[in-house]
């Protein structure tokens, strides 16, 4: 081969190296995005409420000290850089200059130390916990530096900065005051990207740029609107006659995906889910009689025809788990884990040996629409067909709530955010110090197990080497025990127009702020 | 005799008695044929009507017959009218014939408490009353009755009270007749007709109400009624019609031929206004 | 007629009164409160976190005290805080209110007007095909659901056709006023109303067919034709007048399922009426407001039926005649 051929193969090779940012074009500032969440929040103050869809709303106008990539590695948002002490005590913050509440006042340390210290203390149910139970001191150092002391090294600590998690709070504004009464909770301030403009109830929310935003050049955008559309078929039809640019996670049926995505200039994508890693599965009531026994939740396993669920119920989209953590978290493992194959025959000989009488078995319904009725139904049709009798009971949000979190079912379905690591996302719902009522995302099926208890106390403090062979074990062990009947990894699609760009670009995707997105 | 005669003369009234005797048949034969479960994925999801033979209205989203559901479901859809509306007659017609004999202070209380139940949005009510009391074809009856009973008790208070001073009502008082005899015996089977008038109708509308309720999310959950179906395949009524416009049709026809059977009926006991046609 | 009037309201009074305290029992039945919702919505939750939020919404005292509260509040006019929302119910429904009067005002006028026009025609051609039409017309209406009715007009009218929009109060974002957001907010209500208002025009027609034919046969008809007057002057002045006050009386009554209606065509058409607001508020047991939606709601109903019982006094022949 001539050497002129060498080169000029070469030459293409370059070409094509070329990394993808310089081929991308440059972000254009400028238009509104209209995007649907559903339902309509009840307040926008995020760190009073953690509803979905003010998460989706309020992330762009209250914003935290880290944000994460898709692989969950923590990147700058109002911590400018952080350290981390060798023996992973101590945690120091340093926060970017020249940030500014939508007030116009500055923002410094002190609101910092103010929200994680007394704020979310008082009100958040996710960071009371780790502040109470992990944290020794939160101190200012100076204006722009903050340092968190931990009592023991925890392995999760860094993850705990996301924004709905642990959203900065205006000291200037709630110092002092009530904080659930306070009328700034109307007309929320924080430093986001995104100011807020209006809320005309039962319509839209509408965001405007905020001009003093201290990530120059960002936002993009100049307006947001988040509609509210209460039916799922009318959301849809939103979409397809233009009045929407993007439809959240969940805010359409799944089958409706499919179909939507064949519409021109539409774009799928399942990312920005990877911070919560939504986990379904059934809850196990193992104090109702034949449930206890491991034999027959096994024979439950085996019936239920899990990639029926993911293929027609869902559409296609997601993956069957292997046990309790899912393979988007951290320390995920399938090494000696056992697995559960769609067997009738094997469930039906499981059945007979576990003595059950045909006793009738109620089944709580999860009132979040049509897909997940479709999924009882289809497992109340497994179940028959094994000789298992199956009732679904069918309530509201609050009454699913409300008997769930006081252990009042035999089976129901659940699906909890996995939070990036085991320890905040997955210990929860297995160790027996969380068999309390009250909370439905707790240990609601009453599962103890000692050992299982001291694996993941543990492995929450251990060493980062070390926690992987712990959290290993605890696989090994859940998914022999069926504390609870792992179904599925969901993913809940993101729809939206293509020329929207950049829309979804960390772990936590739409519920991150839209500082980066831009339309075309 | 001339009520019947009147009856068929009426042509929408018998092409309305003739739609729901065929509902009525099938609702009974249902079972004998489609012997399966209605709820079973018998075959692939989503295939259209006359795709495949074994499946002439289509399968719905998981598979199942939407023949068998529709089949199945008039037992049950019907079974909800029926039932809600003999509930809403034990409220509403004892206490409008109370209301309309005793007269007074009995009459004034009963008709305040009537206006209670329509003064507050019936649709509204009843969707709380099953929200409350959780979906269960049980509180889907007791909501539907609890709304439908007001008209019942004006209707039949209006009857009572024109009928009390009659001459053969007088008659079995004087003749030492205990109230209660002559409420039951003498007044109330005058009242009848327009009781099954006003009935027919009622069942018409429980069905309305049932499918509107699972519409919403707020049916029983292990019944395959027509409101159900609708309410399963609304959402795919874009790409699979079927699901959802077979029951439709359904409920569409069992209340059309209700209305026409009860407006020939009411003509029929109503001579007077049938002449003028 | 003074006196009439304040009966009237002093009945109204009562029958609101007891309303709102069967509400209040009957709501508390209902499984799970406001802190269990937001607990759920947090994706957390412990004991100390419920009693914290019960403790704020009053939910820790007793149920009677509770319910003294409410009916102090109402005596003087207020209808509570919602703590969810943290905002006053009165409010709150303030914001949805003209939308819903909006709605429901059009579609009963829609359907008043229509139905007596078409129930007027089908009578005076009474067993000629254009009564046949409309006959078969209304019943077609009044046996299909409203629901259903709904989204077929929507993938018709608005995904297919691309008449009008589908959903909505208003096209958002775009920034009209005056008289274009008038314009834009009609554009919305059409389909809404036309789809909430179809069953009641089929309802009132047939019963003012059904009325006409009735008043047709009445004896002081049958003088004035005697009398010699032509049938148009007689179906005109003497027939279609008074067969129109049983229907206007009825379409009083039937208020109230106008209202209950608005909850279903709100919630399909997203429109931001009180009739989503009580839907939502059930939804997230959002007591107060639920309560507030129902006083409301009851009062729009007493208010019209009063002003059909006013309508009905004013006009009825038989007072006229002893005048």
């Amino acid at each position: 081969m001539s050497r002129s051929w060498i080169r000029l193969l070469s030459a293409a090779t370059l070409l094509a190296a070329v990394p993808l940012p310089a081929l991308a074009q440059a972000p254009k500032s400028g238009g509104a995005l209209q995007v649907v969440v559903t339902p309509e929040p009840p307040m926008l103050m995020q760190g009073l409420n953690q509803n979905g869809p003010t998460n989706m709303i309020a992330g762009n106008i209250y914003e935290s000290l880290l944000r994460y990539d898709e692989k969950l590695q923590p990147m700058p948002s109002l911590a400018k850089s952080w350290e981390i002490s060798p023996d992973q005590t101590v945690y120091t913050f340093r926060l970017q200059e020249g940030v500014t509440w939508h007030d116009g006042k500055p923002f410094t340390a002190d609101d910092v130390v103010f929200t994680l210290d007394k704020f979310l203390r008082e009100v958040h149910p996710r960071w009371r916990p780790i502040v109470n139970g992990q944290v020794k001191a939160i101190e200012k150092v100076d204006d722009l530096t903050v340092r968190v002391s931990l009592k023991q090294p925890f392995g999760p600590f860094l993850l705990s900065q996301e924004v709905a998690s642990a959203p900065i709070v205006p000291k200037h504004v709630y110092e002092g005051t009530d904080y659930r009464a306070n009328p700034a909770n109307n007309t929320p301030v924080g430093t986001g990207p995104m100011k807020f403009g209006e809320w005309r109830k039962g319509s839209f929310v509408k965001l405007v740029r905020n001009e003093s935003y201290w990530d120059k050049g960002r936002p993009y955008l100049d307006e947001m609107y988040f509609q509210f559309i209460p039916d799922a078929a009318a959301r849809a039809t939103a979409y397809e006659t233009g009045r929407v640019d993007v439809l959240t996670g969940g805010a359409v049926e799944i089958f409706d995906v499919a179909r939507l995505a064949k519409l021109p200039n539409t774009c799928v994508t399942t990312k920005g889910w990877e911070m919560f890693a939504p986990h379904a599965w059934v809850s196990v009531n193992l104090k109702n009689g034949i449930l206890g026994n491991k034999q027959f939740r096994k024979a439950m396993m085996h019936a239920i025809d899990r990639e029926f669920g993911r293929d027609v119920v869902w559409s296609g989209y997601g993956r069957i788990p292997t046990g309790p953590i899912s393979s988007k978290t951290k320390f995920y493992s399938n090494d000696g884990v056992p697995t559960y194959s769609y067997d009738p025959k094997k469930a039906k000989e499981l059945v007979a040996a576990s003595g059950y009488k045909g006793e009738v078995i109620r089944f709580l319904g999860l009132p979040y629409g049509e897909t997940w009725s479709r999924w009882a139904e289809a497992i109340k049709q497994n179940f028959e067909e094994v000789g298992i009798k199956m009732e679904i009971v069918s309530t509201d949000v609050p009454g699913w709530t409300q008997r769930t979190s006081n252990f009042d079912f035999d089976l129901t379905f659940n699906f909890l955010y996995q939070l990036g690591d085991p320890a905040t996302g997955v210990a929860r719902s297995y160790v027996s110090s969380n068999i309390v009522k009250g909370n439905p995302f707790g240990n609601v099926g009453q599962y103890s197990n000692p050992e299982v208890d001291r694996l993941f106390a543990e492995a929450a403090v251990a060493p980062a080497e070390k926690r992987q062979e712990l959290y290993t074990r605890v696989q090994q062990i859940l998914a022999d025990d069926l504390p609870v009947l792992w179904l599925l990894e969901l993913d809940f699609p993101t729809v939206h127009r293509c020329n929207v760009k950049d829309l979804v670009s960390t772990a936590v995707g739409i519920n991150d702020s839209a500082k980066n997105v831009w339309k075309q | 005799m001339t009520v019947l005669r009147q009856f068929a003369r009426n042509r929408g009234a018998l092409i309305g008695l003739a739609i729901l005797l065929a509902v009525v048949a099938v609702a009974m034969v249902g079972p004998w044929w489609f012997p399966q479960s209605p709820w079973r994925m018998a075959g692939r999801p989503f295939l259209a009507p006359g795709a495949n033979e074994r499946f002439l209205l289509g399968t719905d989203a998981l598979g199942r017959d939407v023949a068998a559901g529709l089949v199945h479901g008039a037992r049950v859809s019907l079974g909800i009218g029926l039932v809600s509306t003999a509930a809403a007659l034990l409220i509403g017609v004892p206490l409008g014939a109370l209301a309309g004999y005793a007269g007074g202070i009995v009459d004034d209380l009963a008709m305040r408490f009537t206006e209670l139940f329509q003064t507050i949005p019936s649709f509204a009510l009843a969707i709380v009353l099953v929200a409350i009391l959780q979906p269960s074809i049980g509180s889907i009856v007791l909501a539907i009755a609890l709304v439908s009973w007001p008209p019942v008790t004006r209707l039949v208070r209006g009857e009572v009270l024109s009928l009390r001073s009659r001459d053969y009502v007088l008659a079995a008082r004087t003749l030492g007749q205990s109230t209660t005899r002559i409420v039951f015996g003498v007044v109330l089977p005058n009242t009848v007709a327009p009781i099954i008038v006003m009935a027919s109708l009622m069942v018409a509308s429980a069905i309305l109400l049932e499918s509107a309720l699972s519409f919403l999310g707020l049916g029983d959950p292990n019944l395959m009624t027509w409101g159900y179906m609708i309410g399963a395949g609304r959402t795919r009524l874009i790409d699979a019609w079927w699901i959802s416009f077979f029951p439709g049709l359904a409920i569409f026809l069992t209340v059309l031929a209700l209305n026409l059977v009860g407006e020939g009926l009411s003509d029929a006991l109503n001579p007077r206004l049938a002449r003028e046609r | 007629m003074l006196r009439f009037l304040l009966s009237r309201f002093a009945k109204g009074i009562v029958v609101l009164l007891a309303i709102a305290i069967l509400n209040f029992f009957l709501i508390r039945l209902a499984p799970g409160d406001p802190a269990v919702v937001m607990a759920g919505e947090a994706g957390a939750a412990d004991q100390a976190f419920l009693d914290q939020l019960r403790t704020r919404f009053g939910l820790d005292r007793p149920l009677v005290e509770q319910l003294g509260i409410y009916l102090k509040g109402i005596a003087s006019l207020d209808l509570g805080f919602s703590y969810r929302q943290n905002r006053s119910v009165a409010s709150l429904i303030g914001e949805r209110l003209p939308a819903t009067l909006l709605l429901t005002g059009t579609a009963f006028a829609i359907s008043l007007g229509l139905g007596i026009l078409f129930g007027a025609l089908a009578a005076a051609r009474a067993g000629r095909p254009a009564d046949t039409l409309i006959t078969l017309g209304a019943l077609v209406f009044y046996a299909t659901p409203l629901f259903w009715i709904a989204l077929m007009s929507q993938i018709v009218f608005s995904l297919k056709l691309g008449l009008v929009p589908n959903v909505g109060y208003e096209t958002i974002g775009a920034g009209h006023t005056g008289f274009a957001r008038a314009l834009d907010i009609g554009h919305h209500l059409i389909l809404p109303a036309l789809t909430l208002g179809l069953f009641f025009t089929a309802l009132y027609a047939r019963m003012m067919r059904a009325s006409m034919l009735e008043t047709a046969g009445a004896d002081y008809v049958r003088t004035a034709r005697a009398k010699g007057v032509g049938p148009a002057a007689v179906t005109r002045r003497h027939v279609a007048r008074n067969a129109v006050l049983p229907v206007v009386t009825l379409a009083g009554l039937q208020a109230g399922q106008i209202v209950g209606g608005a909850v279903l065509t709100e919630t399909v058409f997203a429109w931001p009426g009180i009739g989503r607001l009580m839907f939502e508020a059930l939804a997230q047991r959002d007591y107060q407001v639920l309560l507030g939606v129902f006083f409301v709601s009851s009062a729009m109903v007493v208010g019209f039926n009063i002003l059909t019982d006013l309508v009905y006094r004013l006009v009825d022949p038989r007072i006229e005649a002893g005048a």
